[in-house]
């Protein structure tokens, strides 16, 4: 059996980053394992700007911002594997993925870092009724058919969702020359980031319908219309509110949710808010010496964010090949009022001076403040001008006062 | 019975149904009723027809009623299609690519003959069979008696030969019928007495603990239940696709893509059949056509009952449920058909209902609000720690019901070579290898010297796939073809080899749906979201077209529309 | 005079509300000078970042994705995409060549995002 210091599962910009930073701290044998054929992930049919700006200081398109990475993997000589699917992988870290120029695969690791990424929420998840005709796909497959593979799967499309990417499609899909009915959403506010709205949904005269989703699709093998409602309070369409509207493509943007296959397959706790692995400040998982990093984690909506995790999991990783898994307290991190969830949910009191912590708020809050508590003690606040929960808030937070009990994050 | 009682007892319906007298126009032909008229919806047609089959004396019933929803189809001019000339030649011809069709084709191909199989969809089981949630019943409900019963108890049986020849995937787990009280528990003991008449082996009444210690997923509100070992599950389509694979390696033939349009004729001897592409000459003609088969009764001039689709909605889980119940549960019923409950298909899988609604349209296959409710309502009901939130899809399903409920298998009495496999809906796909034995039958009737093939072989070979395989023998197929090492479907681990052997297996996958039954490709979790558009170009690729030519499910659901402006055709 | 605009320059999105006071402008909302500028530029100029894909041979992959070397006037941004959509690239190409130069006399380029080999 193949060992390796360190197996990196998934290329995209979360393994990557951790790739390249456990290769700087000096871990020499590492395999970083891509399914695609190409490194990058998701970055690589993210051809719109937006990317990077935390990080580099300027527009970059997921493309570029993917392509640094991949010439840092190439500089650190790190051994990529692509086209290779990882089957599963054991608690003892015992890898099996196959290939078709290697065959079946199996790698003894000493740490494994996480970094699958995330996949869409389908059609079903958000109830929609009717028959199962041709013409209906996620955001995300409609972005790899037209920016990677060169084709239309519709020319009049409406779009479920005002997430990033279903807001980002309908100015690509226009500028492609398909005609988009609208953007509907079942939530009362933007699934996404505003400024995406402003240049992707009002410079193109694209409307927004809000409170309103897609109840029904029509037509027996290719789309043929779909019915909107209206919905009330409780998310529900409200009869007589229904409008029927011809369409050949519905574009479904509604939502992601981290790639647990293989941490489910490993025995990984899972959290049942962000749904993916639970994890400490080091990013380790319930397994000593897995470690999970970006949208496997929890769905990001920022990529520096994603490669920030990263880099925080090969640091992790590092130090675990060093000193092997150290008998630690944890305490829990919870989500407090009004936050849905806090990622990582874990840490080490007395082990790191400082630790990120990302978070996102359950409503639109303006002139709010973040508040990080220790029992009774505020350990940290940061004022924010616009919390909303599409976009999520990041904190380094000081632990030297965190000794004692589990921490609690509020939003007022 | 005499024309007279015969007027007052449909007097009587239109005064129970509350419509106007003499609405309803009815013909009484050797104990086959015939009702023409109009109503105001298709439900009130189907519940008085329900009420009319039951008129005593009446053997089925034929309905022409016409609603808003439904009218009759204008008839088709055969000439043009006539002109286009002979196609093929054939001893038998199947008139109908489902479970029925496929299962005849492989039975009768022990004989020296040519046997040919029309299917009007792009691939087989696109009707009833590929929507069917693959219960093996045991038989306790069907009446006593009925081709149902005879048949569903008879079939289950021979599923272990089947399995065992055909290699497909099988569970004999068992069925629970659950009370919740003590009227339930009344329903209960009348089906056993029902299911005892009909020889269901192994059947008991057993109490909530019992049961719980049998399958430890149920609720714990379950006071007692129906219990009969012999119940089962199989993919419907594995099976059909087996049955069909091992016909063509008998000999039989498939033509897909071709619909028929009428019946030809020799005197009182069918001569073939007339499809768009043209005519198909034949000496026995087998109607096999499952929501269609009273259209082909009515082309044969041997019309005697009706199809009203009954639609099914089936739900289906996502595998972190893998292993919370493995035995079908059902609840006592209440209407013509069981309806399903939960249960848990061979690849883990937790599927639960159907539901069952009268539909006017036996293409529609939608899915509404209150068929989900009901299937998800129920499985709740019956099984604890499921949440609602763990499905992945859901989809409907039309079965082929007559009016008077039962399956029709016999011979044509107006024309020779004739055999009717019609009204074959649940528990069609338990009672499928004793339809096909009772079709032989028939046949032999027709064609009592047809030659037995002296090599006919029962045994269908074929590849276990990628995921099932020992990790020494995944490296062996590596080795042998690098395909298999190429993961397309991450959810439910299918490689590019196994879309290959089905893209050019001997029923060939033609279109993403088709390579989805035969692979698990796009079942999973993701729904296809990640391998969909490799699925695409793989198939693009093999049968050498462009991507924006290959289809979902057959001609008119392309996936794709035109090239981007500089995209399209690799450069 | 007031306008309203919503920043896009980061995932921030301030809301910016400039003031037009006889040719006079202030902005307001704004955490930064960017956002300044942004008003300022909607409001007189609106200017976008300009990313497409171009026409790739010799390649794994049919298409190359672009981006303009700096924003570019919103109004151009059509005719651009007309001018890129004539655009045929040869492989091997690295990230932040110039596929197209001074695109429409603005004075900004169009770059590869990508590198790929031939």
């Amino acid at each position: 059996m193949r060992k390796a210091e360190l197996v990196v599962i998934g290329g995209g910009p979360a393994g990557m980053a951790a790739a390249v930073k456990a290769r700087e701290l000096g871990i020499r044998d590492i395999i970083l394992l891509e399914r695609d054929s190409h490194l990058g992930g998701i970055l690589q049919q993210c051809i719109h700007d937006g990317f990077g700006l935390h990080r580099f200081g300027k527009q970059l398109s997921g493309c570029s911002y993917a392509q640094i990475f991949i010439d840092e993997v190439r500089k650190g000589g790190i051994q990529v594997e692509c086209n290779t699917m990882v089957l599963d992988i054991t608690e003892e870290k015992v890898i099996r993925a196959a290939n078709d120029e290697k065959g079946l695969m199996e790698i003894q690791a000493e740490v494994v870092i996480l970094a699958m990424g995330c996949r869409e929420r389908t059609r079903p998840q958000v109830r929609i009724l009717g028959t199962r005709p041709a013409g209906v796909l996620t955001a995300g497959a409609v972005q790899r058919y037209i920016n990677m593979e060169g084709w239309k799967p519709g020319t009049r499309a409406v779009i479920l969702g005002s997430g990033d990417i279903g807001l980002i499609m309908a100015r690509r899909m226009t500028l492609e020359g398909i005609s988009v009915e609208g953007v509907y959403e079942v939530m009362e506010n933007l699934g996404g980031l505003r400024r995406n709205k402003a240049q992707c949904l009002d410079d193109y005269q694209i409307p927004l319908h809000l409170s309103t989703t897609v109840v029904r699709v029509h037509g027996k093998r290719r789309l043929e219309g779909v019915t909107v409602a209206k919905v009330g309070a409780d998310r529900k369409p409200i009869s007589g509110t229904e409008r029927y509207i011809p369409c050949d493509l519905l574009v479904l943007s509604v939502g992601l949710i981290p790639e647990n296959e293989l941490s489910r397959k490993a025995g990984i706790i899972l959290d049942a808010v962000t749904k993916g692995p639970v994890v400490d400040d080091r990013m380790m998982t319930s397994i000593p010496g897995i470690f999970a990093a970006g949208n496997v984690g929890a769905v990001f909506d920022l990529v520096d964010y994603v490669s920030q995790t990263g880099e925080q999991a090969a640091m992790g990783a590092y130090q675990y090949l060093k000193e092997g898994q150290k008998e630690e307290a944890e305490q829990e991190v919870t989500a407090g009022k009004n936050v849905s969830f806090v990622f990582p949910q874990k840490f080490s009191p007395g082990r790191e001076e400082k630790a990120d912590f990302y978070l996102r708020v359950k409503k639109t809050m303006k002139n709010a403040t973040v508040r990080v508590w220790c029992g009774e003690k505020m350990i940290y606040q940061k004022k924010t001008a616009f919390a909303t929960p599409p976009e999520m808030v990041a904190l380094q937070v000081p632990l030297a006062e965190a000794q004692e009990g589990p921490i609690t994050i509020d939003v007022e | 019975m005499e024309k007279r009682e015969i007027d007052s007892q449909m007097t009587q319906l239109e005064k129970e149904f509350g419509i106007a007298e003499n609405s309803i126009s009815y013909e009484m032909r050797d104990g086959i009723l015939i009702l023409d008229g109009n109503l105001d919806n298709w439900q009130l047609a189907v519940d008085f027809c329900h009420k009319a089959v039951k008129i005593p004396g009446v053997r089925n019933l034929v309905n022409h009623i016409e609603t808003p929803e439904r009218k009759r189809p204008a008839p088709v001019d055969l000439e043009p299609y006539k002109k286009k000339g002979v196609l093929a030649s054939t001893d038998v011809l199947i008139i109908g690519g489902g479970i029925t069709g496929c299962a005849a084709a492989r039975t009768l191909s022990k004989y020296d003959l040519k046997i040919l199989v029309v299917e009007k969809e792009s691939d087989i089981c696109e009707g009833t069979t590929k929507a069917n949630n693959g219960m093996v019943h045991s038989g306790y409900d069907s009446k006593p008696g009925s081709l149902k019963a005879l048949c569903n108890v008879e079939g289950n049986a021979m599923y272990t030969q089947w399995a065992k020849e055909l290699g497909f995937h099988f569970n004999r787990t068992g069925s629970f019928v659950c009370g919740f009280n003590e009227e339930d528990m009344k329903t209960i003991q009348r089906l056993y007495e029902n299911g005892a008449k009909n020889k269901v082996p192994g059947i008991e009444v057993i109490d909530g603990r019992r049961a719980r210690e049998i399958e430890p997923g149920l609720s714990d509100e379950i006071i007692g239940a129906l219990w009969t070992p012999s119940a089962g599950y199989a993919e419907p389509y594995e099976v059909a696709l087996a049955l069909a694979e091992n016909a063509i390696d008998n000999g039989a033939e498939f033509m897909l893509n071709t619909v028929v349009l009428g019946i030809l004729r020799e005197g009182n001897q069918a001569a073939g059949v007339v499809t768009e592409q043209g005519v198909i000459e034949a000496k026995v003609i087998i109607n096999a056509a499952g929501l269609y088969a009273d259209e082909i009764a009515e082309m044969a001039g041997d019309e005697f009952y009706s199809i009203h689709p009954r639609r099914g909605t089936l739900v289906i889980f996502d595998k972190e449920n893998k292993g919370k119940i493995h035995t079908f549960a059902g609840k006592a019923p209440s209407n013509y058909t069981k309806g399903g409950g939960p249960q848990e298909t061979p690849a883990g899988t937790l599927l639960w209902g159907p539901s069952a609604k009268e539909v006017s349209d036996k293409e529609d296959l939608g899915v509404d609000q209150d068929d989900l409710d009901f299937v998800i309502e129920k499985g709740l009901e019956l099984t604890k720690n499921i949440s609602k939130d763990t499905v992945i899809t859901y989809f409907s399903g039309n079965r082929a019901a007559t009016y008077q409920e039962d399956f029709v298998i016999e011979n044509s009495k107006v024309l020779q070579g004739f055999i009717h496999a019609a009204g074959i809906q649940s528990p069609g796909f338990a009672a499928a290898p004793a339809i096909a034995k009772r079709v032989e039958k028939l046949f032999l009737e027709l064609w009592p010297e047809a030659p037995a093939k002296q090599d006919f072989n029962p045994i269908r070979t074929h590849k276990k796939s990628f995921r099932e395989c020992p990790p020494e023998e995944q490296r062996e197929m590596i080795q042998k073809n690098p395909a298999y090492g190429k993961v397309i479907c991450r959810c439910e681990t299918v490689t590019e080899g196994e879309i290959l052997d089905a893209i050019h297996g001997k029923i060939p996958a033609r279109t993403v749906d088709a390579v989805k039954r035969r692979t698990r490709a796009g079942m999973g979790r993701c729904q296809s979201g990640f391998c969909g558009s490799r699925v695409v170009e793989i198939l693009a690729r093999e049968l050498g077209i462009s991507p924006n030519q290959v289809t979902l499910k057959g001609k008119g659901s392309e996936i794709l529309k035109e090239p981007t402006r500089q995209g399209g055709e690799q450069k | 005079m007031q306008k309203k605009y919503i920043c896009i320059n980061c995932p921030l999105s301030c809301d910016l509300t400039l003031t037009d006071e006889n040719g006079v402008l202030s902005v307001a909302g704004n955490n930064c000078k960017r956002g300044e500028d942004y008003a300022v530029n909607e409001y007189r100029n609106p200017l976008r970042m300009l990313t497409t894909t171009v026409q790739l041979e010799h390649a794994d992959t049919r298409l190359l994705p672009v981006i303009s070397s700096d924003m570019i006037p919103k109004k151009l941004l059509r005719e651009c995409l007309d001018i890129l959509y004539g655009v045929s690239v040869q492989a091997p190409v690295q990230s932040g060549e110039i596929i197209y130069k001074n695109i429409l006399n603005t004075g900004i380029d169009i770059l590869s995002a990508k590198t790929v080999k031939e």
